[in-house]
Formats: structure tokens, C-alpha cells, sequence
């Protein structure tokens, strides 16, 4: 049965008045952004979606999906936008209040930046320590999957079994890794 | 005589009065020297609003009047013409711009009162020294000049050549037809678009009144309306057109093969080329950038099998003069090129392809004689057309193409016919089909069973990812109406590209001191009221040079534009500016600075006397020798040195 659409304003406001939310008012619903975007395989909503289901108002339905969490920031979409909104901005300033609304959904890509974050410890990525904590979190099978790839990266000495040495400074990455973490639950602002 | 000033504040609806506060304007007003009477009203411009003012001088016996309302560019005539009417002179007359300049560009109410108070001063205190002026009139040269040999140029030139004028119709390629030349149908009504235009190029080749100058640029223009002075370079073509019957030999027998830009660099031409089989002249131009003769200095073939010996490898860049009364511009506009956009891979992946590209194709005199073909010539089994490419981006062109949508639907259509069991898929972010019977195209298009896509793609490759995909060309978008991503394999994309101004738009704008917009595409006169005249008397801009437009549209243009020239020759002359210069000879010292200065060459020096002189029927008023003048005997009639001052007093409040 077709709803009657109440707070839709609401919502765009509170979203527009997030920074990096401030152009939403102007997409015009290309769907560049969706076409262009590396990870839309695990968005419930495309990013063109979340755009419009904001402006429809489905406010419980934008924050409850797990769909923003899983934007990497790689800025396809901002590049490629023909309304220059940075769409890359607008879903961390809809995570943002996701986080603070109390949804911290554990996506692929969270697990992939706490994978990160925990083989940095020694302010250096180690990486077969970061794939082994990912897939591990994730799926082993497609870590398992990637094995030859892994296994010709080994061989050739790439990527190095043991954790590198510890760097001077470690302590300040290991802060600069945890004021990021900090940073995210409000959408960039320090 | 005393001086009685009236001053009109109008409400220009709301545009004025929902920012200043008129009646405070008005109240101020009535404080200034010699004002005798100040009124509001809603629309001033509106026949009771003149009528106010009328009444006034007539009962009140004003002799200088101060409306304040809109840009001088909008109604200054109206107004001067209404104080005429009551017996004033028309120079008795100012206008304070309190809309442009006070209401709409602030929203602070009390800061534009204030300004509008200051316009308002400084146009009563100056007022107070105008004098009574009279504007002259001019004869006007019959003779139009156009610029640019596409349907525009060709239309506009055929009407004002039979009315028995005569016209000078300059082309910079070697043959007039511009893009219309190279599509193959147009729609709604798919007309064959060589069918339609080859007659008018035809009869705009041999029309007694019309003087085609191909593979010729314009070099330098002086003068104004009624008189311009325009000079012409004639591009050495190396050919000598009055000796060449269009044989066609040299072309057969030139052994350098160059990219055919006339078919979007599909096919190959000759050195020595005519454009295509249908040019006008039909006679060859040499290409000298890749004649072997003037790239190495050997060859000279085409020169031995030329029976009518008209190769002329000596021929040089030609200046003509000649002098017209009124120009109008066509230069026509830029197909984008969709390099740039990277992500579409064109030039880097096969058989990504432009809209002209396609259009050649389709052509039967093109370069595949109508085939479609992919880059192994074979034919296509399915197809994408991707819309707005380069357009509706503010990363390249932000405004609206117009004719993208209704080409591609044309695309469409002729892809049925050539290849009838083709997929073509369409990705589009909005289908504007606003023009008569365009709705119904799209209709038809979409009965006959092509799949439309909103989504504008992300992405398109060649990485396959499964074995459906291999070898394809795969569209990545997202189905934006059904909020899926999905990727689409296809043999050929079209891309959709738009029209974007000419390179040396800027550069022509200059010569012809006209505008360009932020697009690039030359300025009209007024939007709504006036696009095809420009801020200059005399200049008209027709076509896609004033903005993207379809076929319709463009000889629409033409023809107002031509119908603007011929009432200018008819009624033979044009009143020019009452604002001119004039020396005092007592203050004169001869230094002779102004005679260079003058762009209008006004200026001569009598030598007995050992002063200058301004010629009043050539002054433009521009004021440039009154600046220079060092010893301050040049006086510009309305803009003298007391007026000026009393305005900036007046605006000093």
C-alpha cells in the first residue's frame, strides 16, 4: 500500500547540514556513482539509492543497511560525478551519523581497515599478517582461493611470513591509526 | 533657465520593491536640488507609467527627468522615446539602475535603499548639466557579410540574396555544407540530410548575388553598423578556381593519403582534396601540411595531369576588402571530443566510437558505404549508445546539448534498419524530447524494440570476468531503475557526444567586439527578446554559434536574422550616436596624439590651421581622444568633465 511520505525534508536537512553532506540537494540521479564504484558488490543500496532513499526519507532504512560502511574512499565516484557532489564524502557523512545513531555494522571493509590497523602495530604493514586477519574475519575460502596468487608473491619474497622490524616512532602510527579510527565515527572531523 | 527636474521610481513589480524600500526613495528624492516632483509606480515602463511622466513635463513644465529603474540596456530607448513624445529632448533624459545595480544584489533591505538613494543622486545632479543633443543618421551599405558556410550561413545568405542584395559568404574549409554536410539523416522525419542541403549549397554556389569565398578567414573588421570595413584572408587553396573544371584527376593521381577529417578520420583522402563528392565549389584545395611538394619538395603530379593547368604551388595568402552594412555570424560549433573522458575508453579501446563516426558510417556515401562495421570488419551483434558524453558534466561541458537525445534515437532507428537483429541498448539519464513530433520518435523507437537503461555508465572495458564477456566491450552502469549494478557486454559503443563552441570562438568574438558566455558560445543581445542580435548594432549571431540547437532551430534563426538585415537595407539608413567628441580649436595644440588614437580614424589634422578635427558622421563616441587629450580640448558630448563630476558629487551622499 503506497505510504504517505512524512519528514522527507528532515532527513535531506540533517544529512545536507553533516559536512560533505551539503550537496545532496544537487544529484541529479545518474547513477555514475553506482556504475563507477569498486565495492557495490556488498552495498545493500547503491550509492545513487542511498541518495534517493535519503531524499524519500527512509531514514531507519538508509542507517540500519550496512551500505555506506563498505565505501573504501578510493573517489571513483567523485571523480567520474557530473554534478561535482563528492559522493565519496556524502556516504561517510551518512556513516557518520549512522555510528552515532548506534549502527556499527561489521562490513568487509571495516574488517579490511581493522585488519590493517591491528598489523600496524609495529608502524609498518605487514602484510601477510593484514590478508591472513582479513580473510580469516571474512571468508577463508576466497582466502583460500587466492592462494596461488599468495603463494607467487611469497616465493618471490613480496610479502615477507614474518612481521617486519619495528620502525622508530611506531607508537606515533599506532596514535595516527587510532585518531583515524576516532575520526570516522564523525565523518572525518578531528 | 531654471532648472525642474522630475524623478520616477519604479516598483519593477516585485523586483525592485521586495528589496529597496521605494518609499523612502521617493521621499528622498523630493530633498534634491531642483526636484520638482517625484513619484512611484508599479511598472514605469507600462503604457500609464509613461503616460505619468508625459503628463508631467506637459503640465508641470519639467524640463530633466531621472527614471530609476531597470539597466539602461532594457528600456533606456523606451524612455527616451517617451520624454520625445512629450516635446522634451531625448538627452534631457537619465536612468539610475536601481534593479541591477541595488535590489537584486544584495538582500539587505536597507543597504539597497541606500544605494538606490545614491543612484538616484547622482542621476538628478547629473542630469542638471545635460544638454539637448540630436542623433544623426547614417547610410546604410546594402552589402551583408556572413561568416560561416553551414545551413546557417547558407539559409540566411539565400534569403537576403533574393530579396537582390548582395552577400559576401565566407567559408574557412574548402566547401560550405559544415556538419549538416555530414550527417546522414535528420530527425524526427529522417529526411536525408544531403538531399535537402546539396540544393541550397547549389543554389548558394551559383546565385548571382551571393559572392562565396571558401577556404577564406576573416582577418580584421573595422568600422560599425551601416559601414563596416571587413578584411578577408583568401587561404592560398594552391588551386586556381577560375581555371579548374573539377575534373577530378589530381585527386586520383596524388600518391599521399591523409586521414579524411570530413568522414571523422574514418576513411583516407588525397593531398589535394575536394571535402566530398557534393562540395561546393566542387573544386580541390591542396592540403599543404602533407602535399608531399611542400612537406619535401618533390612530386608535383597533380601540376602534370592537370589539363587545365590550375595548380598554382605559388599562390599566396590573398587580403580582400570589402565593405558591408551589416555582418551576421555562423560559425557553427565543435563536435567534443571524448578523449578526456577516459573511463569511456575512446582511443584507447576498438570500436568505442563517436556520434559522427557513426554518422559516416550510416552514410551510404561514407566510408563503409553504409556498413556498420567494428574494427575486424565484421558486423556488430549488439550495441550501446551512451548519452551526455561530455555534456550535463561540470567537469566538461555543464550545460544541456539538446540534440544528443534525439540523435541517438535517431541512432537507434537507422542501427534497426542497417542491422535488423541487432540488441541496441540506450543509457540515458533523462530523454529530452521537447520538439515537434520528437515524442512521438522516441515512441517509435521504442516499439521497434530497443532497450533503454537509465543510468549514466560508470565504466566501460574490455577486462572480462566470465566467459559471456570475453572479447566484448562490457558497459558497467548501474540500472538506476531497479537500483541493480550490472554489466552489459556489447560489440560497439557509441558514444554520444556534444556540441561544444568553436576553438577560436573567443577570438572571432573579438574582431567583431561581440561577448562570449562561460561556454564559450557568443552572447545575445537579450535572451527571451532579442537572441540573435548582439551588443553590437549590426553583429547577428545565428545557429549553433550562439548555442547548441537542432537543424529547425538554426534556419529559424537564419532566416530572423535575415529578415533583421533587410530592414535595416530597406529602410537605408541607421541613426548613430549623439554622443560624439568635438575639439575646441582655441585649446587645440596641434600634438596630433588623438589622431592614431581614434579606432574609427574620425580624427584628421588640418594643417593650416595646425589643429585636429573630429569627423562628427564617423565618431563613435567612444572617448578615447578625450582621455588622451593632454591639453583637455576634447569634450565627449554627454559625458562631459562637469557631468561626470556632479554625478560621482551625487552619488556621494
Amino acid at each position: 500500500m503506497p505510504t504517505t511520505i512524512r519528514g522527507a525534508k528532515t532527513f535531506v536537512d540533517e544529512v545536507a547540514a553533516e559536512p560533505g553532506g551539503d550537496k545532496i540537494n544537487e544529484c541529479i540521479q545518474c547513477g555514475v556513482c553506482s556504475g563507477s564504484c569498486t565495492t557495490v558488490e556488498w552495498w545493500q543500496y547503491p550509492p545513487r539509492q542511498i541518495i534517493a532513499m535519503i531524499r524519500a526519507g527512509k531514514r531507519k532504512e538508509v542507517l540500519s543497511s550496512p551500505s555506506v560502511f563498505n565505501c573504501v574512499t578510493c573517489y571513483l565516484c567523485t571523480v567520474r560525478c557530473p554534478r561535482g557532489i563528492n559522493p565519496t564524502k556524502l556516504m561517510h557523512a551518512v556513516s557518520a551519523i549512522a555510528e552515532r545513531e548506534g549502527y556499527h555494522p561489521r562490513t568487509p571493509t571495516k574488517r579490511l581497515f581493522e585488519s590493517l590497523r591491528n598489523s600496524m602495530r609495529r608502524g609498518r604493514v605487514w602484510e601477510f599478517g593484514m590478508a591472513l586477519r582479513f580473510y580469516l574475519s571474512t571468508n577463508i575460502f576466497t582466502g583460500l582461493s587466492n592462494l596461488p596468487v599468495a603463494w607467487d608473491l611469497i616465493s618471490r619474497g613480496l610479502i615477507p611470513l614474518l612481521p617486519p622490524r619495528k620502525v622508530k616512532g611506531s607508537r606515533e602510527v599506532d596514535a595516527i591509526m587510532k585518531k583515524i579510527q576516532a575520526m570516522q565515527k564523525t565523518g572525518g572531523q578531528s | 533657465m531654471d532648472r525642474k527636474i522630475g524623478v520616477y521610481i519604479c516598483h519593477c513589480g516585485s523586483n525592485i520593491a521586495g528589496t529597496v524600500d521605494v518609499g523612502k526613495v521617493v521621499e528622498f528624492a523630493r530633498t534634491l536640488d531642483s526636484v520638482v516632483v517625484a513619484r512611484e509606480y508599479k511598472f514605469m515602463c507600462s503604457d500609464p507609467g509613461q503616460s505619468l511622466i508625459k503628463q508631467d513635463i506637459k503640465e508641470l513644465g519639467l524640463n530633466r527627468v531621472v527614471v530609476a529603474s531597470c539597466s539602461p540596456h532594457m528600456h533606456e530607448a523606451t524612455f527616451r522615446r517617451a520624454v520625445q513624445e512629450a516635446g522634451l529632448n531625448p538627452y534631457l533624459y537619465e536612468m539610475a539602475n536601481i534593479r541591477e545595480h541595488a535590489a537584486w544584489v544584495t538582500v539587505d533591505h536597507d543597504a539597497a535603499t541606500e544605494k538606490a538613494k545614491a543612484l538616484v543622486s547622482a542621476a538628478v545632479k547629473r542630469v542638471y548639466y545635460q544638454e539637448p543633443l540630436e542623433a544623426r543618421e547614417v547610410p546604410v551599405n546594402p552589402a551583408t557579410l556572413i561568416v560561416g558556410g553551414g545551413i546557417a550561413g547558407i539559409q540566411a545568405a539565400l534569403e537576403i540574396a533574393e530579396s537582390g542584395n548582395m552577400v559576401y559568404l565566407v567559408e574557412r574549409e574548402a566547401s560550405i555544407g559544415g556538419h549538416m554536410a555530414q550527417l546522414d539523416k535528420t530527425f524526427p522525419t529522417l529526411d536525408c540530410s544531403a538531399c535537402i542541403l546539396t540544393p541550397k549549397m547549389t543554389q548558394a554556389g551559383s546565385h548571382p548575388n551571393i559572392k562565396l569565398m571558401t577556404y577564406s578567414e576573416i582577418a580584421e573588421v573595422s568600422g560599425f553598423v551601416g559601414n563596416f570595413k571587413v578584411k578577408i584572408r583568401k587561404k592560398a587553396r594552391s588551386v586556381d578556381l577560375s581555371k579548374c573544371t573539377g575534373c577530378g584527376v589530381c585527386q586520383t593521381k596524388c600518391p599521399t593519403k591523409v586521414n579524411n577529417i570530413f568522414d571523422a578520420n574514418l576513411g583516407k583522402r588525397k593531398a589535394i582534396y575536394t571535402p566530398f563528392p557534393q562540395a561546393v565549389p566542387n573544386k580541390p584545395a591542396i592540403d599543404r601540411e602533407h602535399c608531399l611538394w611542400f612537406t619535401q619538395g618533390k612530386c608535383r603530379v597533380c601540376e602534370k595531369f592537370c589539363e587545365a593547368k590550375a595548380i598554382d604551388y605559388e599562390q599566396k595568402d590573398e587580403i580582400v576588402e570589402v565593405e558591408v552594412g551589416s555582418v551576421i555570424l555562423a560559425t557553427g560549433y565543435r563536435v567534443f571530443d571524448p578523449t578526456p573522458v577516459y573511463q569511456y575508453g575512446y582511443g584507447r579501446l576498438d570500436n568505442v566510437i563517436t556520434s559522427m563516426e557513426l554518422e559516416r558510417m550510416v552514410s551510404s556515401s561514407g566510408p563503409t558505404g553504409g556498413q556498420i562495421l567494428l574494427k575486424n570488419t565484421k558486423e556488430p551483434h549488439s550495441i550501446a549508445i551512451v548519452h551526455c558524453v561530455g555534456s550535463r558534466d561540470i567537469n566538461f561541458h555543464e550545460y544541456c546539448s539538446r540534440v544528443c537525445c534525439m540523435y541517438s534515437l535517431k541512432f537507434s532507428h537507422l542501427l534497426r534498419e542497417h542491422l535488423p537483429k541487432a540488441e541496441i541498448y540506450e543509457f540515458y539519464i533523462d530523454i529530452r524530447s521537447a520538439g515537434k513530433g520528437f515524442e512521438e520518435f522516441y515512441n517509435r523507437v521504442l516499439k521497434e524494440g530497443t532497450i533503454f537503461y537509465r543510468g549514466r555508465p560508470g565504466e566501460i572495458t574490455d577486462v572480462a570476468e566470465n566467459k559471456d564477456e570475453e572479447g566484448k566491450l562490457i558497459v558497467k552502469f548501474e540500472n538506476s531503475l531497479i537500483g541493480e549494478r550490472e554489466r552489459l557486454p556489447v560489440d560497439m559503443v557509441i558514444l554520444s557526444c556534444g556540441l561544444e563552441a568553436q576553438t577560436d570562438a573567443l577570438e572571432v568574438a573579438r574582431k567583431f567586439t561581440i561577448s562570449c558566455g562561460s561556454a564559450g558560445f557568443f552572447t545575445e543581445r537579450h535572451p527571451k527578446l532579442d537572441p540573435i542580435a548582439t551588443m553590437t548594432d549590426g553583429v547577428f549571431i545565428v545557429g549553433c554559434c550562439q548555442g547548441p540547437k537542432d537543424i529547425p532551430d538554426t534556419v529559424a534563426q537564419a532566416s530572423a536574422a535575415a529578415a533583421r538585415v533587410l530592414a535595416m537595407i530597406s529602410k537605408g539608413k541607421v541613426a548613430t550616436e549623439a554622443t560624439t567628441a568635438v575639439i575646441d580649436e582655441e585649446k587645440c595644440s596641434g600634438c596630433r596624439i588623438c589622431n592614431n588614437l581614434c579606432p574609427y580614424t574620425a580624427i584628421s589634422f588640418i594643417e593650416d590651421k595646425h589643429v585636429s578635427r573630429i569627423n562628427e558622421a564617423l565618431c563613435k563616441g567612444c572617448g578615447a581622444c578625450v582621455a588622451a587629450c593632454p591639453s583637455a580640448a576634447i569634450k565627449q558630448k554627454h559625458f562631459t568633465s562637469e557631468q561626470i563630476m556632479a554625478e560621482i558629487e551625487g552619488a556621494l551622499v
